[in-house]
């Protein structure tokens, strides 16, 4: 009953959504598409954390990685934009696996701190390699998605609904379920015969994998790509924020989260400064009076019915 | 207004509060006197209002903006700003581009003095073709990507030095005072290893042999450094008659560092936060001797108007202006002229060829721009008749200028724990 | 003559990270907190010193307590605003306590730094140094600064060891770290515990704030960098292991400014973050950590 009234909602919500072209400005478009991007982000987060329960300080690094692999293919080679993102997605779940090696042995706040050191790392590595990468500044891509917002935004949709699709019944199906079980209990779950490491492999391999495009394709979108917008960790920071404000262990809460910190963002515009204040407060609220955050809230409500 | 912040937490005025707290936008929208009527000219700012520079850009604006409204506007339309902070990030820089653009439909904006937030930008002003002068970047490839590509980029235009131009500039001081006056010989190139000064250290080597200076040694720094130790005693090793920095996300920490290790070797060169009227207090008097290259200074006469300029800021604002300030404030004019030259029109096209036949005597010296044929096509053009620029050097708790000599209010001295050449 | 130059400047340098580590580790031992808002404690604390040394000219003498007290009242706003609420809540699952105390005390940082950079703007400040001048130690020009820096960190670590080593105050805190269900079937209140802990951890902070800022300042940018610094440098040592994190706020330290010397000053953070992955690899708890 509650899964329909889930699916109904989204479907709803999606029709909606592809509209918003016809009669929203370019800005709010703009918006709207980065948010897409994010939400992404938000998910593929969720799903390493939510379900295989590793406290990750670094979706950047994944996100990163695709992004600058398929910026530096694109200068450096001239592929054009599809395989540039695929190359992304290669070395992003390299990377997502190389991570998660560590993940295998280590623990809760141990292995976050790996997560974080690898990020620092990357950061290190782009400035100090500055003259591939552009350091700080960054670099431009030669090709762009498109110049029109309206295309630009129906991609970044499509993009959503597909990732949105396939991480929602990944973290559903039985291999799903597992995988939540080996992060709730691990001996438990290898006590009854199942393969932690495969499955948490797995799940970094997965998250990996879209992350990374996503990194890609945000930078195709973009123009430009730099380390203040797909490495920094104040980027992971609202990752983590968006993910759990929309609702741990939800997969779609996380578009929720993303979508309101970026819409809430920019709406603040006008208040110079202190946006990022207001947004951080209203965060940290819902996280203290609605902990399972608004998406799992609203699924609780439901359910109680 | 931060500034205000600070002075009203001790000395409370409500009115000053609520300004603050209201933000840039209420700064903004608040006209002084409009005599001008009819459908404003709408020009967007982007500036970081969490920097000290940054906060600047919007403060110059207005007070050009308030001083064309009172005098008639342009073609008797007000100027109206409107303001956006990009908290330091290029992302959101690139947002609110997009927004005054398509949304709030300015004529032009002037944005950043940050080369990232400034090269993320760029593309945008030449794909929504819409003007974009930035007033503070340093960056070579603001203009060289205009040069290089002059039909897709030719609405951007870059409205402060850059730093090849930085570099000489600094250089130019260095022959005059450090050579002429201290015969000084030699010197080691001390810089952040950050994307802007990779030109300008590649221009230093350049410039300073042919001033006069042998460079020893080249040194770059993680941006992130807090420990100059190790830094200051490596040059120290090299034994040189100065150090040239180029320094600007970091100062106030090498500085302190540098007074307390009593390191014996003047500073000389670039340093962006040593130019911030507050950088006295940030050091506790650390800075004494420091010198840095600006636009203008407190007590620089550059033209008949700067120093009415930089009192009139002070007395509004409490605080002398950041160097983006007198550039900002430059441009809002410069803008205005244009849109004259155009025959009132904004066409971003129109507006192009204007801004390209500017000829303005503005704070910090006449402002012309590259042209096409020139390596940085739309650049602010630097010399002596030109902008000039300037060297600050803090001397007991104030900022003087010591060159270029025709502006110099006092001669250069240097702390008693530097060791000069005979 | 460069070894000198390098054991002494490292020397200064590791203390202040450990006088930030141990309050940090502290804290998980003894409270189970991993408080992300850390470099916010240590920045606060520098810029009210500031704030009352320099812009209220009332010198350093009256800075450093006022920037300590303050120090230590952000530590209890931590403590009540966002770490006890979620600490208390119904609604949040045991398990899932600490992502929370993560995430929100992240928020409450960020916060912090916003309001700091709206106050104070992103520029950092000094604190004047309570002795100026130089020394040579061996032949290398040391700032007397630095000296103090080094005597007051190690005095500071020093006391705290006396208290939790010798003192009943410290064996309870002790004890708490251990067995927290054991000390209150022996009749002591944790509520009373948790407390103390905050005040010791906002005092510790408090002073490395301080003398962070005579020596290498601070900014509203600093409280990130600082938070995953100490982090880095209390999860390397071994989470609660007060002695691990001093020594590894000295490996770390002499790392870097070996680094900066030796190899390139812009290398400077690398080696510290490459050998911080090895020895996790090797040793997953950290150098001494037992949890």
């Amino acid at each position: 009953m509650l899964r329909s009234r889930l699916l109904w909602a989204t479907l709803i919500i999606l029709a909606l959504a592809s509209t918003l072209p016809l009669w929203l400005s370019a800005y709010i478009l703009g918006v709207l598409t980065t948010a897409y991007y994010f939400g992404v982000f938000a998910m593929s987060w969720d799903l390493l954390f939510g379900f295989a329960g590793e406290v990750n300080f670094g979706p950047t690094f994944l996100i990163g990685l695709g992004a600058y692999t398929a910026a530096l293919i694109d200068n450096l080679l001239g592929w054009p934009i599809p395989l540039c993102v695929a190359a992304a997605a290669v070395v992003a779940v390299v990377g997502g696996l190389l991570l998660a090696l560590p993940a295998l042995r280590l623990h809760g706040p141990y292995f976050g701190l790996v997560t974080l050191v690898a990020v620092l790392l990357l950061q290190d590595v782009i400035v100090i390699f500055a003259h591939f990468t552009g350091g700080e500044i960054g670099m431009t891509v030669p090709d762009v998605l498109s110049i029109s917002a309206g295309t630009n935004y129906w991609i970044a949709l499509v993009f959503l609904t597909v990732s949105g699709a396939a991480l929602f019944f990944y973290s559903r199906s039985p291999l799903g379920l597992i995988l939540q079980a080996a992060g709730q209990d691990p001996t438990e779950a290898a006590s009854l015969g199942f393969n932690v490491a495969k499955h948490k492999l797995a799940a970094f391999s997965v998250s990996a994998f879209f992350s990374g495009i996503a990194g890609a394709m945000l930078i195709f979108y973009l123009g430009s790509a730099s380390v203040d917008v797909v490495v920094d960790l104040a980027i992971a920071v609202q990752i983590i924020i968006a993910a759990v404000l929309g609702g741990r262990r939800t997969i779609l809460g996380s578009v929720i989260g993303g979508v309101f910190l970026i819409a809430a963002g920019q709406v603040l515009l006008p208040l110079g400064q202190l946006s990022t204040f207001v947004v951080s407060a209203v965060a940290l609220l819902v996280i203290l009076f609605f902990p399972d955050g608004l998406l799992g809230h609203a699924l609780r409500r439901g359910e109680q019915e | 207004m931060p500034e205000t912040i600070r002075r009203s937490l001790w000395q409370p005025s409500r009115r000053q509060v609520l300004a603050g707290a209201a933000g840039m936008a209420g700064l903004a929208s608040v006209p002084a006197t409009v005599r001008a009527a009819g459908e404003p000219i709408k020009i967007g700012i982007i500036a970081e209002a969490s920097t000290l520079p940054g906060a600047a850009i919007p403060k110059g604006a207005q007070m050009a903006a308030d001083a064309i409204n009172a005098a008639g506007g342009v073609g008797g339309r007000p100027i109206e700003l409107i303001v956006y902070d990009d908290h330091v990030s290029a992302v959101d820089g690139v947002r609110a581009f997009q927004r005054l653009v398509q949304q709030d439909k300015v004529a032009a904006v002037i944005g950043s003095f940050i080369s990232e937030v400034a090269l993320a930008i760029e593309p945008w002003s030449a794909r929504l073709k819409a003007i974009y002068i930035t007033p503070g970047a340093a960056s070579n490839d603001i203009s060289k990507r205009v040069h290089d590509d002059y039909a897709h980029y030719k609405y951007t235009f870059h409205g402060w030095f850059t730093s090849y131009f930085i570099a000489e500039c600094a250089s130019d001081s260095a022959h005059d005072i450090l050579v002429d006056q201290f015969h000084m010989k030699t010197c080691v190139v001390m810089s952040e290893d950050a994307a802007w000064t990779t030109p300008l250290d590649a221009a230093y080597l350049e410039f300073l042999p042919k001033a006069g200076l042998e460079v020893l040694d080249h040194i770059r720094f993680s941006p992130d450094t807090t420990d100059f130790t190790p830094i200051f005693n490596r040059i120290e090793g090299k034994k040189p008659d100065v150090i040239m920095t180029g320094i600007s996300h970091v100062g106030v920490v090498p500085t302190v560092q540098w007074k307390q290790q009593r390191v014996p070797i003047p500073m000389w060169g670039v340093s962006s936060q040593a130019t911030s009227s507050d950088f006295w207090k940030d050091t506790n008097g650390a800075c004494e001797g420091v010198a840095g290259q600006e636009g203008a200074g407190p007590d620089s006469a550059v033209t008949p108007k700067t120093i009415p300029f930089t009192q009139a800021y002070q007395k509004r604002f409490g605080l002398v202006p950041a160097y983006c300030g007198y550039s900002s404030n430059d441009l809002v004019y410069i803008i205005a002229e244009a849109i004259t030259r155009a025959g009132g029109s904004t066409d971003p096209d129109k507006l192009v060829t204007a801004l390209e036949a500017t000829d303005y005597v503005g704070t910090i010296g006449r402002f012309k721009f590259y042209g096409r044929q020139d390596r940085f096509t739309h650049a602010m053009e630097y010399g002596p008749d030109l902008v000039p620029g300037v060297m600050i050097q803090w001397q007991n708790g104030k900022q003087v200028t010591v060159w270029p000599k025709k502006f110099a209010t006092a001669k250069v001295e240097f702390p008693s724990f530097v060791k000069l050449p005979a | 003559m460069e070894a000198v130059q390098i054991l002494v400047d490292g020397f200064a340098i590791s203390a202040l990270y450990a006088l930030g580590a141990v309050g940090f580790t502290l804290l998980f031992g003894v409270s189970g907190v991993l408080n992300l808002a850390h470099g916010g404690t240590l920045v606060v604390s520098a810029m009210i010193a500031w704030l009352v040394a320099t812009d209220l000219h009332l010198g350093t003498l009256a800075g450093a307590p006022a920037g300590i007290l303050a120090g230590m009242v952000f530590a209890f706003a931590t403590y009540f605003a966002v770490v006890r609420p979620i600490q208390r809540s119904r609604a949040i699952p045991r398990e899932e306590t600490e992502i929370f105390i993560l995430t929100g005390t992240l928020l409450w940082g960020i916060m912090c730094q916003t309001v700091l950079a709206y106050c104070f703007t992103t520029n950092p400040v000094t604190v004047p140094a309570l002795i100026g001048g130089v020394v040579p130690i061996f032949g290398v020009r040391t700032p007397r600064n630095e000296i103090l820096i080094a005597l007051a960190c190690w005095a500071v670590i020093g006391a705290l060891w006396l208290l939790i080593n010798r003192t009943r105050t410290g064996k309870t805190l002790l004890a708490a770290s251990i067995n927290p269900r054991g000390l209150t079937l022996l009749g002591f209140e944790l509520s009373r515990i948790h407390l103390l802990v905050w005040a010791i951890y906002g005092l510790l902070a408090g002073v490395a704030g301080v003398l962070l800022a005579t020596f290498l300042g601070a900014s509203s940018d600093a409280v990130g960098p600082l938070t995953a610094s100490a982090f880095s440098i209390v999860v390397l040592g071994g989470l609660g292991s007060v002695g691990g994190s001093l020594v590894a706020a000295y490996v770390v330290g002499y790392l870097e400014t070996i680094t900066a010397y030796l190899v390139a000053p812009t290398l400077r953070a690398i080696p510290a973050l490459v050998i911080l992955i090895l020895v996790i690899y090797v040793l997953p708890q950290g150098l001494f950590g037992r949890r």
